[in-house]
């Protein structure tokens, strides 16, 4: 099966129809053996020191990552990604365009999933079918997590682990399934974790391998994944355009607010850590959530790929230890 | 019981030894020199000679940056904010006040309630305000750090954003021909204003001054000045952190 990357979750139904594999580059550049030399790469053709870890990170993986074409979404994820987009059709690579409305309308986001159904020639009946199939793994994906908040079996680590590779089933339905499946039969038998704090964490999912790991070693578990959770589409919806216009991460923060203050109204966290990408516009945001939120507010920036640095390690260390009393 | 704390700072390296409420022993190292003369580094733990420093080998707690990739062997760990918090409610004796650290490489500030932190903030991730920027501006304007501290009065503007900035812009204020007591004075405004910005989120009635930053009086003046907090300077500003430690114990 080819492969088509993307640079944030699209309508992935679509893709499955038309029997491509799905890739979400941004599993495949942070995962990778080295996610700084992808930068440095990016870097050395030019692209600026002061620009998004991420957005470089995409860059350097879709040139070398073999894929017979790249899903940009420019509208409705972060704005350079229309220049790196236009960098990477410099390198002759092949980009479909997609774009989630701003005001979160139907008809334009219908005319977008068309668009999308015709390059890749599947009809609705196809995406429909397989959006069904796909129910069976998302709901697996909803037990994880309540079996992380509210039953407290799940480690923070592991929800983010699972939640964030529902965007693109590690590009293998089926063996993803399994994967959850195992899992799920595994976690229900342990028993359950006692935490001294309960954290939430918005934002984008951190350019940091080892956060949620630091957390738990701090005496702190991470019992909401905002942005993770949304990849896996937690919510009911009728139809398939429905459930784009659920998923809140593309239509900003007061689309993202309103789902925060739910899930944080019932998960019992005594905190939240706003993650952000260092020279993200979502820095702006950051007002917008700690004015909102009536909770303990931590802002954690995130440059480069790799370990937690010291000094945010500081600042993490202190949240949790202020919390603990 | 004697107590031995160690803050691990970016620039130095504080060490405090206390006998009950009695400070009976300090001393303050050169990060640099005291990890190549003072520690052997094995298996990620540091082993230093406390008796050769002039401490007694007791109870020990360690905090600071260092911590973090060197743990001192046989010393308990605490956070870095909590150290300075438990510093400043023993120096000052008071219980709600705002702590303002101004280290060499980072800048936190602390909102304490009843004795208890509620909130803190740190700078970003440019060390435009923390006691580099200082030390870099004063070595610019070729005077030393107590000089830079004693102007606070018709500062020129700088608006250093950056600490690589900032020594760039100072440089085109000198060439304009404004005395040295203005620029130093705009210098230490220019610090003011980067860590205004927390000191407004996390106010009170009295802010306490910590760090290397402390010793600077001209930045004092201007933050009692712009906020009309009442300033408390602790004797031992430098020592805060290993302080902490040992009010911690």
């Amino acid at each position: 099966m080819s492969r088509v990357g993307f640079t944030t979750s699209i309508p992935v139904e679509v893709l499955l129809a038309a029997g491509r594999t799905p890739v979400d580059l941004n599993n495949v550049f942070i995962n990778s053996a080295s996610p700084q030399s992808m930068v440095d790469l990016a870097e050395e053709e030019g692209y600026p020191r002061n620009c998004c870890g991420w957005i470089k990170g995409l860059y350097a993986t879709s040139l070398n990552y073999d894929m017979d074409a790249l899903i940009a979404v420019m509208h409705g994820d972060c704005s350079n990604t229309q220049a790196l987009m236009e960098t990477l059709q410099l390198r002759k690579k092949k980009i479909i365009p997609f774009a989630f409305p701003f005001d979160r309308e139907r008809v334009q986001l219908e005319a977008q999933v068309d668009k999308l159904m015709q390059f890749f020639e599947v009809e609705m009946e196809e995406v429909l079918k397989v959006r069904a199939r796909l129910e069976k793994i998302r709901s697996l994906c909803r037990e994880i997590d309540r079996m992380t908040w509210r039953d407290n079996l799940v480690s923070g680590q592991e929800n983010h682990y699972y939640l964030l590779c529902s965007s693109d089933f590690n590009g293998n339905p089926d063996a993803f399934e399994a994967e959850l499946q195992s899992f799920v039969e595994e976690a229900g038998k342990r028993r359950p974790i006692k935490e001294e704090v309960r954290l939430a964490y918005i934002g984008v999912p951190p350019i940091f391998t080892d956060l949620h790991q630091l957390l738990e070693l701090m005496g702190a578990r991470v019992v909401f994944n905002e942005v993770q959770r949304q990849f896996s589409m937690p919510m009911q919806s009728d139809d398939i355009i429905e459930q784009y216009l659920q998923y809140t991460y593309p239509y900003g923060a007061f689309a993202r607010l309103e789902d925060i203050e739910e899930q944080l109204a019932i998960r019992d966290v005594q905190g939240v850590i706003h993650y952000t990408q260092t020279f993200c516009f979502r820095q702006i945001e950051d007002l917008i959530f700690r004015e909102r939120l009536k909770i303990p507010f931590l802002t954690l920036e995130g440059d480069r790929p790799g370990k937690v640095d010291a000094r945010s390690r500081m600042r993490l260390e202190s949240f949790v230890s202020m919390l603990k009393k | 019981m004697s107590v031995t704390g160690i803050d691990l700072g970016s620039r130095t390296i504080k060490i405090i030894e206390m006998d009950g409420q009695q400070i009976v022993h300090h001393g303050l190292y050169d990060t640099v020199s005291f990890y190549r003369n003072c520690g052997i580094i094995a298996g990620g733990e540091m082993t230093v000679d406390l008796a050769g420093l002039g401490f007694k080998q007791g109870r020990v707690i360690a905090t600071g940056y260092g911590k973090i990739n060197v743990k001192i062997a046989g010393a308990q760990q605490i956070p870095e904010i909590q150290a300075h918090v438990f510093g400043a409610l023993w120096q000052s004796g008071l219980k709600d006040f705002t702590l303002l650290d101004i280290g060499g490489q980072d800048t936190k500030v602390v909102q304490v309630r009843e004795g208890q932190m509620v909130d803190f903030m740190t700078n970003d991730r440019c060390a435009a305000s923390s006691g580099r920027y200082l030390e870099n501006m004063a070595s610019v304007l070729g005077i030393s750090l107590e000089e830079l501290s004693s102007f606070s009065e018709e500062a020129v503007e700088l608006n250093a954003t950056c600490a690589i900035f900032g020594e760039t812009e100072l440089i085109a204020r000198i060439v304009e021909g404004h005395p040295v007591s203005h620029l130093a004075a705009g210098v230490n405004y220019s610090l003011y204003r980067r860590v205004s910005i927390m000191l407004k989120r996390l106010q009170s009635k009295s802010i306490i001054l910590a760090g290397g930053g402390a010793l600077n009086s001209a930045l004092a003046r201007i933050i009692a000045r712009e906020t009309g907090s009442e300033i408390y300077q602790l004797s031992q500003p430098q020592f805060n952190g290993a302080i902490g430690c040992c009010a911690r114990a």
